[in-house]
């Protein structure tokens, strides 16, 4: 951990009350940085997302820490905790339309938002908004204030909630399927303002099972199976040189444009050990067998 | 290959607060023995749609559907519906959660078969790669992929000619996903099942279909799989082509 760091996981495990649905998760992800959790579903990626957010009653934290912006969480009493995170980070979720109330305008629950985060300015409200819907290609953003979200469609309900994001002015996005219910052009589209946040400074933690779009907009991917992180590594460098078998058979599982059919691997093996850093950066989740880490 | 499905001029509208929307404009095309069609375009370009007219779920404006060369009328026999079976996006929301997947899986093939017909549960589970045991759960108990090679187990039951699949990966994570197209893959060679496979992911559909269309309300362009993503003629096939992430 570094002065650039926003968010540290120190060995990290949560569940729901019978055991653990993660364990020993551990990173740093650097301010303007963008990370994307990849893995199976079930694996305990939204697990990991709800964990560092801590806002819901489960799961609980059962062992390790979370340093978001310098402060330790676990040292924090519960108020400060919660007003630390809610001004410091955003979420948004795989249905973008069930983020919002359906049948309330935009305009009153950017503003109800704002409001309870002590953000809200009358005076700048409006010129914010056609700031951030302009960064985004948002048109008319008088004649979306005043729509509601059950009007429009996913895509745009995906981008508004962006919105509301950059207005909250929050440090770190965490994003559980950003784009897993949209089609590909809207896909494509959100991505590119993921990018573009990314490069106004915000830091970002994606969770997704689209390893098209980790390729796209990461920085880093981190693997997860059944509760450890397997890998984690420069995004390019995961992708053209997996070293853990797991990573391997889960990229083979992906399809390509034009390619042959996927391999319809089944892996449900469950890995122990070390994640050790075996050239800079790239981290394996290794064994120690006879005195030497092994990948299992 | 000979044509066991002919669509020919199928439009569907629908309107809404005085304002009309053309979902299937004037779309024809025919599906041939043992091939998998895909069918891709963007949210609301009719994809959808046309399956649920082709299936019968819906009645279209105009048009008509005809299976090996007969006119499928607008209500569907049960020997209709015994050749073409849909399956849906949502794996979990097309089984009733508080059934058991045999029991739901039963009143489907008994609907179409008649309730003396003998049903070979532990077979059919075989056949989609799952144990006969995780058919005695509950859809809840179960994960997307499990539920979704249920409901293709559940589709293939009464042996049809023609499968309908809509989005049917949308919802699985890759691995799941992977598992879906092998198993229609083998499907398709060992019972020589022709498939309509439509999905707004121009990847998964180019690795598995013979042919592609492409829609937007219409048929913007239609092809061998390999020519139209080497050689797309359409702007807009252009697009969505263009807007594939891949790794």
């Amino acid at each position: 951990m570094n002065d650039n760091t926003i968010l540290f996981l120190e060995g990290l495990c949560a569940g729901y009350g019978s055991g653990d649905v993660i364990s020993d998760i551990s990173f740093s992800l650097g301010r303007g940085e963008s990370l994307c959790i990849v893995g199976q579903s079930g694996c305990g990626k939204s697990t990991l997302l709800k964990a560092v957010l801590g806002i819901f009653d489960l799961p609980k934290i059962t062992g390790g820490d979370i340093v978001f912006d310098s402060q330790r969480l676990s040292e924090l009493p519960p108020k400060r905790r919660a007003e630390l995170v809610s001004s410091g980070m955003g979420l948004i979720f795989q249905t973008p339309g069930a983020a919002f109330n359906p049948i309330r305008s935009y305009k009153k629950q950017f503003i109800e938002t704002l409001k309870s985060h002590g953000k809200y300015d009358k005076n700048t409200f409006l010129p914010s908004v056609r700031d951030v819907f302009a960064r985004l290609g948002l048109e008319e953003h008088e004649r979306i204030l005043a729509s509601c979200p059950y009007e429009m469609s996913g895509g745009m309900n995906q981008r508004i909630a962006l919105a509301l994001v950059m207005l909250m002015q929050q440090e770190l996005l965490l994003a559980d399927e950003p784009t897993s219910a949209l089609d590909a052009a809207t896909q494509r589209t959100v991505a590119d303002e993921l990018i573009s946040m990314r490069t106004d400074g915000l830091s970002q933690l994606i969770v997704t099972h689209d390893l098209a779009l980790a390729a796209y907009i990461a920085d880093r991917i981190a693997v997860m199976h059944r509760g450890k992180i397997v890998e984690l590594a420069p995004a390019r460098e995961l992708l053209d040189a997996p070293l853990h078998s797991y990573t391997k058979a889960l990229l083979k599982t992906a399809p390509r444009l034009g390619g042959e059919l996927p391999a319809a691997a089944e892996n449900s093996e469950a890995y122990s050990g070390l994640l050790t850093e075996l050239s800079p950066g790239h981290f394996v989740l290794m064994e120690v067998q006879h005195g030497q880490y092994t990948e299992r | 290959m000979d044509s066991i499905l002919n669509v020919k001029g199928l439009s569907k509208s629908y309107e809404r607060a005085g304002h009309k929307t053309d979902a299937v404009r004037d779309v024809s095309f025919e599906l041939r023995e043992g091939e998998i069609l895909g069918i891709v375009g963007s949210s609301g370009s009719g994809k959808s749609t046309l399956l649920r007219l082709i299936c019968g779920l819906e009645a279209p404006d105009e048009g008509h559907i005809y299976l090996d060369g007969r006119e499928l009328p607008i209500k569907r026999s049960i020997a209709d519906k015994r050749e073409m079976q849909m399956i849906f996006q949502d794996p979990a929301a097309s089984f009733h959660p508080r059934r058991t997947i045999a029991s739901s899986i039963g009143d489907a093939f008994w609907s179409l078969m008649g309730r003396g017909a003998a049903l070979d549960l532990d077979t059919l589970c075989l056949e989609v790669g799952l144990s006969p045991e995780l058919a005695q759960r509950y859809p809840r108990s179960l994960s997307g992929g499990q539920c979704q090679r249920f409901a293709i187990a559940r589709a293939i039951a009464s042996s049809p000619r023609v499968l309908l699949c809509d989005e049917i990966t949308s919802a699985l994570d890759v691995s799941s996903q992977a598992q879906i197209l092998s198993l229609l893959s083998d499907l398709r060679n060992e019972k020589s099942m022709s498939m309509i496979f439509v999905s707004h992911d121009l990847a998964v559909v180019s690795t598995l279909c013979d042919r592609i269309i492409v829609m937007r309300g219409g048929v913007v362009e239609e092809g061998k799989t390999e020519e139209i993503i080497s050689a797309p003629q359409s702007e807009y096939t252009k697009e969505l082509i263009a807007s594939v992430m891949e790794i």
